[in-house]
């Protein structure tokens, strides 16, 4: 395994029976802000639980933070936030005193887990409301005490289940701010969603689960910035894609939309070339707008 | 020349102190347990009836030692009719499966019923850890409800004996380990039920009037059953009243064994069998609770 890995899995597999959720998974993943994606059922939170020590696995082994999951739950334990995707606050009891509680549980001493609680309840924007029954929360304050519970012991890293979960569009863009900010913390984090949108505006890093299996794991930029460039042709398409085609570029066309991709050199110098040496002109052109929708629609196709 | 202000922002403070780990976890787990039975920080109405039965677990033995005072001014030599120790646990054992009625629930359901668990689940704990730390949060409390009318009398009546309070104490002392082994006695047979039920009921409401079903009207079925049949090995289900078996162990301890009319004595089973039975049930009540919370955390 990865030394420099934070997370990280060989042959890790997973059934409730007969049912398989997740099979052969093997990962490293390096410190930073990580998607965790996949459709409902694709094995996220099974990941997860298992991470936390809570599953055992049927197959293989996980190690979070240099420790095996499953052996090493206890100091696993010690070290990581956890905000799930239920719910998983006490109602008649005030954020600060959740908090407070939620601190000494990870092993805080009372004066650490009281200064601890204020501090994070204000970073998370709840300072107003830190002595009000939870039972009186908005679904996005719940939301905030629910990640203020799974930072405030200062954790290395901090698994988000489904964070945005049931928040309306201003919620939703506190919550991603708030997820965006925890990396200048120190604080790593795995972020599990599936709306993909919500990863590209958090995460550096992504893994892809479809069907209990990795579909796709990697930087972000690497998956999303592929070498493709997209141009609206003026005058003769068939001319342009030989010419592309014969000098060894790869080309899709639709219309007078070309994609344009090349393995051995610079798609945006074939594309220039092509329209000088054939004469025609052309409407725009630009890097292909590749979203991870798009990349996990394309590899679960595959 | 002008004062300036200045906003500093303080961010985000990385915590570099102590952890106390699996310990601090358990700790406040446990500390947890005892605030939740008695209302602490909770809302005002959540505190009402636990302070309650702590007044009438106290108040009787105040009057008891108050009673006894006027007695030694007023009548040197007339004897107390409320009697000593081993008839305060009486009054105590109702006020504890009342106590643990409420309590037990109150411990248990939320957690599960709210999602809390999967908090507990992302902190050094284990489900063993867990089940143990509110299962002492009850006991202690038992403990006090038990042990500290008790102490008061112990005192109070050492210092009004004519002998001296320190003479008194001293000539006194054998009741201790008898009072340390009733009150034992009756935590195990009263709070791994009470856990027990916890852990299989989903509301609090139901699971308290569950407990009062298995502890109550099981011991009036048992009296009926033994009563109503005249099949010979009737008398067995004398011991499906629960909640007999700790005072038919108590008058044991206490040297009492005939002085209540408690149908687990009257169909002439010996305390050591009422003791058997506690351990039995409360073996199995504790391992069942525990076998499901390693299931569910």
């Amino acid at each position: 395994m990865d030394d420099a890995a934070i997370l990280s899995a060989r042959d890790l597999g997973h059934a409730y029976g007969s049912i398989v959720a997740l099979h052969g998974v093997e990962f490293d993943l390096p410190p930073g802000r990580i998607g965790l994606v996949g459709a409902n059922g694709a094995g996220k939170t099974t990941l997860i639980k298992i991470l936390l020590g809570i599953l055992r696995p049927t197959t293989g082994s996980a190690t979070v933070l240099g420790f095996d999951a499953t052996k090493d739950m206890l100091d696993v334990r010690s070290r990581i936030g956890y905000m799930p995707e239920g719910d998983c606050l006490p109602l008649d009891v005030t954020a600060s005193e959740f908090i407070v509680y939620a601190a000494g549980l990870a092993g805080l001493p009372p004066n650490a887990a009281r200064q601890r609680s204020s501090d994070v309840l204000t970073l998370v924007g709840l300072e107003e409301e830190r002595f009000r029954p939870l039972g009186g929360f908005s679904t996005g304050m719940k939301q905030r005490t629910k990640l203020a519970q799974a930072i405030v012991h200062d954790p290395e890293l901090v698994f988000l289940d489904e964070p945005t979960a049931g928040l309306d569009p201003e919620g939703r863009e506190e919550m991603l701010e708030l997820i965006s900010r925890l990396g200048g913390f120190g604080i790593n984090v795995l972020v599990s969603s599936h709306v993909l949108g919500d990863i590209e505006r958090t995460c550096d890093r992504v893994l892809m689960l479809d069907g209990g299996r990795v579909l796709r794991s990697g930087p972000l930029s690497h998956l999303v910035d592929a070498d493709v460039v997209s141009v609206d042709v003026i005058g003769d398409v068939p001319a342009v894609v030989e010419h592309l085609e014969a000098i060894g570029a790869g080309v899709e066309a639709s219309g007078s939309r070309l994609l344009v991709s090349s393995s051995s050199d610079d798609p945006f110098r074939l594309v220039r070339d092509a329209l000088s040496e054939t004469g025609n002109g052309m409407r725009s052109m630009g890097p292909k707008a590749t979203t991870l929708e798009d990349v996990f629609l394309e590899g679960s196709e595959t | 020349m002008t004062e300036r202000g200045a906003v500093f922002d303080l961010g985000y403070t990385p915590h570099e102190g102590e952890r106390r780990g699996r310990r601090g976890a358990i700790g406040t787990t446990y500390r947890d347990g005892l605030y939740r039975v008695f209302g602490i920080h909770r809302r005002a109405r959540k505190k009402i009836f636990p302070w309650l039965l702590v007044v009438f677990a106290i108040l009787p033995a105040v009057v008891f030692v108050g009673f006894a005072f006027l007695l030694s001014t007023f009548a040197p030599e007339a004897d107390s009719p409320f009697g000593g120790h081993a008839e305060y646990f009486g009054i105590t054992a109702s006020v504890v499966l009342l106590f643990v009625a409420l309590a037990a629930p109150e411990l248990l359901i939320p957690d599960r019923r709210e999602g809390v668990l999967a908090v507990y689940s992302s902190r050094p704990l284990r489900p063993d850890d867990y089940v143990g730390a509110r299962a002492a949060s009850l006991l202690t409390v038992i403990a006090g409800f038990m042990l500290i009318p008790q102490a008061l009398m112990y005192i109070g009546f050492a210092a009004l004996s004519s002998d001296g309070f320190f003479q008194a104490l001293g000539s006194n002392a054998n009741e201790i380990p008898k009072v340390l082994g009733a009150a034992v006695v009756y935590a195990l047979a009263f709070a791994p039920v009470g856990l027990l039920i916890s852990t299989i009921a989903s509301r609090k409401a139901a699971a308290t009037g569950i407990y009062f079903g298995v502890m109550l009207i099981g011991t009036a079925l048992a009296a009926a059953l033994v009563e109503a049949s005249g099949v010979p090995g009737s008398r067995y289900a004398a011991l499906l009243g629960v909640a007999e078996h700790p005072t038919h162990v108590s008058d044991w301890i206490f040297g009492r064994v005939g002085s209540s009319d408690l149908v687990v004595a009257s169909t002439g089973f010996d305390p050591w069998v009422s003791l058997a039975v506690i351990l039995v049930v409360a073996a199995v009540s504790s391992a069942t609770v525990v076998w499901r919370y390693r299931r569910i955390m």
